[in-house]
């Protein structure tokens, strides 16, 4: 074409300096004479004085420098007269910004219907287009070689995505982060090493019966299960249960799976409607609970008059 | 052999512990992929398929280092590792076959092949690498003729990976203790 533009980088640090150079060949521009040739800039719509001279071949030369380009976005333009008026002859886009910020906050949750692998992050703003990748090494080897994979990417600037589970390997620590990158670098947020099977969100056990203990007007027996998803998984369960009359839930902590299929509690009020509710998680440091079973409800015994 | 202390290993009695909750979430699916082949191919009873049986060749995964009298600790979990191995491979077979549960195998698969290299780290970290076959054939079960051969074939092998488990977490128990 008539005329081209060239930066020494399109994307750079805020405020930092940009050159650039408009070479324009006569023969190319619509019968105009190299002595003709008087090149203008324009940054949007701010005009700029470059340097213009010979250059080789018989093409015209202008070199523009912008000492601390400070705007996150412009439009450098090259311009020429032509039968007197002002041609905007080439173009190039300017962009100024940071690095990445660090993404933070980590943390992933594993849902056990599919067994995806879902994480979310905090991510500070981005001043220029920037793509965000989670970034998982599964054994020691990987870790060491540098293999990451790439897990998943956040769709359209979220914060969250999930990992599919054929990329995923249970039962095992893995190294999980985030990988933010732009033109002016990558910045990664600190590594997560979690056993995705420790960070399992269940799904809640199930209450199947609060008896009455007979003989034992302050005990009953609870029957339960935990959901079928986790029948096969250590759990650590607490038990709620109050009367209508208390405001505040008891909490019986610490139930294991083995305490299935029933568990016996004493000190019960006699004659009292009790309402139970219980939950379940992975008996692991940054364990998800899950949602409170449906309640159930009971009324013990009314105790036995004494004898006279 | 494995190291002498490695039975008081926290990080070994970690492995141990999730290895059984691991190999239990896997037989938990085997049967439930074993009354998936019950309900679709109407083959339940193994009593009844022995004759066929005898045409098929069934890839089994031996594990007589996991059990008394040639129990050694090390040899054993090779074995668990191999035959995971082979029997995550053969999965592709009754895959094919239960198009509408491809999901369950191919989840039954991934796991097989997560437990099989979970042990295999865990033992390059004692320092004893295991020595990794590639498993044979294209995972279709060999030498089979008509479509009532393939689904009896792939009823015997659920059979032997459910056997396989039983194997397998009895040992991993035993390891544990």
């Amino acid at each position: 074409g008539c005329a081209s533009l060239s930066v020494d980088s399109p994307i750079v640090l805020l405020g930092s300096a940009v050159s650039a150079s408009c070479t324009v060949r006569a023969e190319r521009c619509g019968g105009l004479q190299r002595a003709q040739i008087h090149i203008a800039w324009l940054l949007d719509s701010e005009p700029l004085a470059g340097r213009q001279q010979h250059g080789p071949a018989g093409t015209e030369l202008s070199n523009l420098t912008l000492p601390h380009f400070n705007r996150s976005q412009a439009r450098l333009w090259c311009l020429l007269q032509w039968n007197g008026t002002r041609q905007r002859v080439a173009m190039a886009e300017l962009r100024a910004g940071y690095p990445p910020a660090k993404p933070s906050n980590l943390s992933c949750m594993l849902n056990l219907s599919d067994y995806g692998l879902t994480c979310q992050w905090a991510r500070g703003a981005d001043s220029l287009p920037t793509s965000v990748a989670l970034k998982c090494a599964t054994s020691r080897a990987q870790r060491e070689a540098g293999a990451a994979l790439t897990g998943c990417s956040p769709r359209d600037g979220r914060h969250h995505c999930t990992v599919p589970r054929r990329l995923l390997q249970l039962y095992r620590h893995m190294e999980i982060w985030v990988s933010a990158r732009n033109a002016l670098g990558t910045a990664e947020s600190e590594r997560l090493r979690i056993d995705p099977m420790d960070v399992a969100k269940l799904e809640p056990p199930a209450l199947q019966s609060i008896e009455p203990l007979p003989g034992q007007p302050d005990c009953v027996s609870v029957g339960w299960r935990a959901a079928r998803s986790s029948a096969h998984m250590e759990l650590q369960c607490e038990l709620r249960y109050r009367s209508p009359e208390e405001p505040a839930w008891a909490l019986v902590p610490n139930i294991s799976e083995a305490a299935q299929p029933a568990l016996r509690l004493c000190g019960f009020l006699c004659g009292t409607r009790y309402r139970f509710q219980l939950r379940c998680r992975r008996p692991s440091p940054g364990a998800y609970w899950s949602e409170w079973s449906p309640g159930k409800e009971v009324t013990t015994q009314e105790k036995a008059p004494a004898a006279r | 052999p494995l190291p002498d202390d490695v039975s008081g290993d926290h990080d070994f009695q970690l492995f141990l512990r999730k290895s059984l909750e691991f190999g239990r979430k896997i037989k938990g699916d085997v049967a439930a992929l074993q009354d998936v082949v019950c309900e679709t191919f109407q083959l339940c009873q193994e009593e009844e398929l022995w004759l066929v049986r005898q045409h098929l060749d069934v890839p089994a995964a031996p594990l007589e280092r996991c059990q008394r009298p040639g129990f050694e600790a090390d040899a054993c979990l090779e074995q668990l590792h191999g035959g995971l191995r082979v029997l995550a491979h053969s999965l592709g077979a009754v895959r094919e076959l239960l198009p509408a549960h491809a999901d369950l195998v191919e989840r039954l698969q991934l796991d097989a092949a997560n437990l099989s290299s979970n042990i295999q780290q865990q033992m390059e970290e004692l320092g004893l690498p295991l020595v990794t076959f590639p498993p044979e054939g294209p995972g279709v079960l060999p030498a089979v003729a008509s479509r009532f051969h393939q689904q009896v074939g792939s009823f015997f092998l659920l059979r032997n990976f459910q056997r396989f488990l039983e194997t397998a977490l009895r040992a991993l128990r035993h390891l544990a203790r």
